[in-house]
């Protein structure tokens, strides 16, 4: 502390070139973390540090915001009562990737290429994923490159030395939106960390022989308590890798306590009263059942209901979105259409169960008329 | 079985088949009704009692359906266990026999040729070799095929995690169901969800075809009454039925009429 203070002191800020400013302006910022929040920290040090490695592949950082926007605890308390040191996390860090010549310059307190390298090389970090890994084309994985790597084979390197890998979101944990169906999704090829939607045997780790626990943390977002409280049991060890996860995952690798497999979020809707009572929305706006609008609850394995989000006062039905079940490893394939409710999905010729089935009782009617009237006539 | 009172009234339906047939006519009105009530959220009826009425039901038709039909089926006949099978195939499964019976009915459908006997009376041995409608033997596998599919489907509804003495047969049908549901883009819930849906839209249709096409014929009410109350069959009434009579070659020689031009047949037809 001495050390910066006495640097802070001999700053002439209108002399330093951009990238000390930089430096300097995240010091301050350290220190005014620091001071705020001093005592949390000198507890927090009586355990040990625990490295995060966050890295991003193919996604839109809802999930990070998610974090950021976590309420009890929020992120900063997590990180300091953890004594967390998040030491890699592209849209947080100071440092960015600098390339001369198509090669790596300066050093890891400046170049963020410099300074992942130096972490997986130290290893002892828990890795957290977001965003799915794009396979294609051909297996390659070149339609995400950072750096001069693609970020399969950064993944690849990561996730061999980590303590521990938590997949964050629908796209790192089963490939998610990215991953949904098109007329380029064979070639894009996008996986989850150790899914490919609902197939276990075709996340990126296994395409690359690499055999290691995954825990997923689904959700288009993620909900910060989720992920905190996960990292949380990790880091103090209330969940131990792997002894502890076939008893705390379920099939799809969530934790079960927050993804109960017994429990869906129709049955914590705040709206479940108007289901009760047969009473539906038909167009949306209303305050009854979204279930005849799409509503997915019934199919979704998520505590949303009891949890809540953006500080615990809202959630999807809440404010009138029907659920679109984003924690299900199908999503969002098994969510489509969003708003059309899940039974009245073509299955024969873009025909509905409803409709095919009107049509066949109709028929048989018919016949059964026609049958009856030359049965009557005594033909 | 012939009626003391009448040679030619026999007994078609047992009391258990009647009260079978009753109770699972009932279930499975009440359990359309009320699950459509429960999908389709009308309003006749509170959600709460639709549910009851219908968590009643699944038991009454499940016992019916696993309990008391197979108990009926095979303690009717007598003999071992061959024979037992024999007269379950022979009065239950669709044979070679149904399938030319059911042609005739099409074929009669579209005005050609008469419409075949399907109960047929063995008066040598005093039964039935064969009494149902072929189509009642074809919808009898289906319906018991969409019963048990029906059933599993609803354990998954009625509770995720629904356990039985401790085996997690919930999460085993689950489980199943994450194995085949991605195929058709769904979540296994959602599938089995689906599956119940379409399983109770064709016990609208059997219903449909049974009561319509089986029983919206004058000559076929005699079996109304027979199967909700008297059990009874009067033999003489020709429709639709067949009666195997005593083969007179079986008779001592002197106690056969003797005409030039009498040529003894086995069966003779109504």
């Amino acid at each position: 502390m001495k050390n910066l203070a006495r640097t802070l002191d001999s700053l002439d800020f209108l002399k330093l070139d951009r990238r000390t400013f930089m430096k300097a302006v995240g010091a301050l910022g350290a220190t005014a973390f620091l001071g705020t929040y001093k005592t949390e920290i000198v507890s927090a040090l009586e355990s040990a540090e625990t490295k995060l490695v966050w890295l991003h592949g193919s996604e839109c950082t809802g999930c990070s915001e998610s974090l950021l926007n976590g309420g009890n605890p929020d992120v900063a308390q997590a990180l300091t009562k953890l004594n967390v040191n998040l030491a890699y996390h592209e849209t947080l860090l100071a440092q960015q990737g600098i390339f001369v010549d198509g090669k790596l310059a300066n050093n890891s307190e400046l170049n963020s290429e410099i300074l992942l390298e130096e972490l997986i090389e130290e290893g002892n970090y828990i890795l957290v994923v977001e965003g799915s890994i794009p396979n294609g084309p051909q297996g390659s994985g070149k339609y995400l490159m950072i750096g001069n790597k693609t970020f399969k084979e950064t993944l690849g390197e990561a996730a061999k030395n980590a303590t521990a890998i938590v997949a964050v979101g629908a796209c790192a944990a089963y490939g998610g939106i990215t991953s949904a169906d098109s007329d380029i999704a064979k070639d894009t090829d996008y996986r989850g960390v150790a899914f490919s939607k609902t197939d276990k045997t075709k996340g990126i780790l296994q395409e690359l022989g690499i055999h290691k626990p995954v825990i997923n943390i689904p959700g288009c977002p993620a909900h910060p308590d989720w992920i905190l409280l996960t990292l949380g049991a990790v880091i103090l060890g209330k969940i131990k890798i792997p002894d502890d996860l076939p008893a705390v995952l379920d099939d799809y690798g969530r934790p079960k306590v927050f993804f109960p497999p017994d429990h869906t979020v129709h049955e914590n809707c705040p709206r479940r009263g108007y289901y009760d009572r047969g009473e539906f929305d038909e167009q949306v706006g209303g305050e009854k059942c979204l279930w005849k609008l799409g509503c997915k609850a019934p199919y979704s394995h998520a505590d949303c209901g009891i949890r809540r989000w953006n500080g615990s006062v809202s959630m999807c039905t809440q404010a009138g979105g029907p659920c679109i079940a984003c924690v299900e490893p199908g999503f969002p394939d098994s969510s489509r259409p969003l708003y059309v409710e899940a039974e009245d999905k073509g299955v024969l010729l873009g025909a509905n169960i409803d409709t095919l089935s009107k049509a066949a009782v109709g028929a048989a009617t018919v016949v059964a008329g026609v049958h009856a009237v030359r049965r009557m006539k005594g033909e | 079985m012939k009626s003391k009172d009448n040679p030619i009234v026999v007994e078609r339906y047992t009391v258990l088949d009647r009260t079978a047939h009753t109770i699972h006519a009932l279930a499975m009105i009440v359990l359309i009704i009320t699950g459509l009530k429960i999908y389709a959220g009308w309003d006749f009826m509170s959600f709460h009692n639709a549910r009851a009425l219908h968590m009643i039901m699944v038991p009454a038709l499940l016992a019916v359906n696993w309990i008391l039909i197979p108990y009926n089926i095979f303690s009717v006949s007598e003999g071992g266990i061959q024979e037992k099978l024999a007269h379950f195939m022979d009065h239950y499964v669709f044979g070679p026999e149904d399938a030319k019976r059911m042609k005739a009915i099409i074929l009669n459908f579209f005005g050609k040729g008469d419409y075949p006997a399907f109960t047929i009376y063995d008066e040598v041995s005093g039964h039935y070799k064969t009494k149902l409608h072929p189509i009642m033997k074809i919808l009898i596998v289906l319906e018991g095929t969409a019963i048990f599919v029906i059933a599993v489907s609803g354990i998954v509804i009625y509770r995720l995690d629904w356990a039985l003495f401790g085996l997690p047969v919930g999460s085993w049908i689950l489980s199943a169901g994450d194995m085949v549901a991605p195929a058709f883009g769904m979540s296994s819930l959602q599938f089995f969800r689906l599956l119940h849906l379409l399983m109770t839209y064709w016990f609208v249709f059997e219903l449909v075809v049974h009561v319509g096409i089986l029983e919206l014929d004058p000559h076929v009410w005699k079996y109304h009454k027979a199967i909700f109350w008297s059990g009874k069959e009067d033999l003489s009434d020709p429709h639709y039925v067949e009666i195997v009579k005593p083969n007179p070659k079986h008779l001592p020689d002197r106690e056969l009429w003797h005409e030039p031009s009498d040529t003894p047949a086995e069966v003779v037809k109504d």
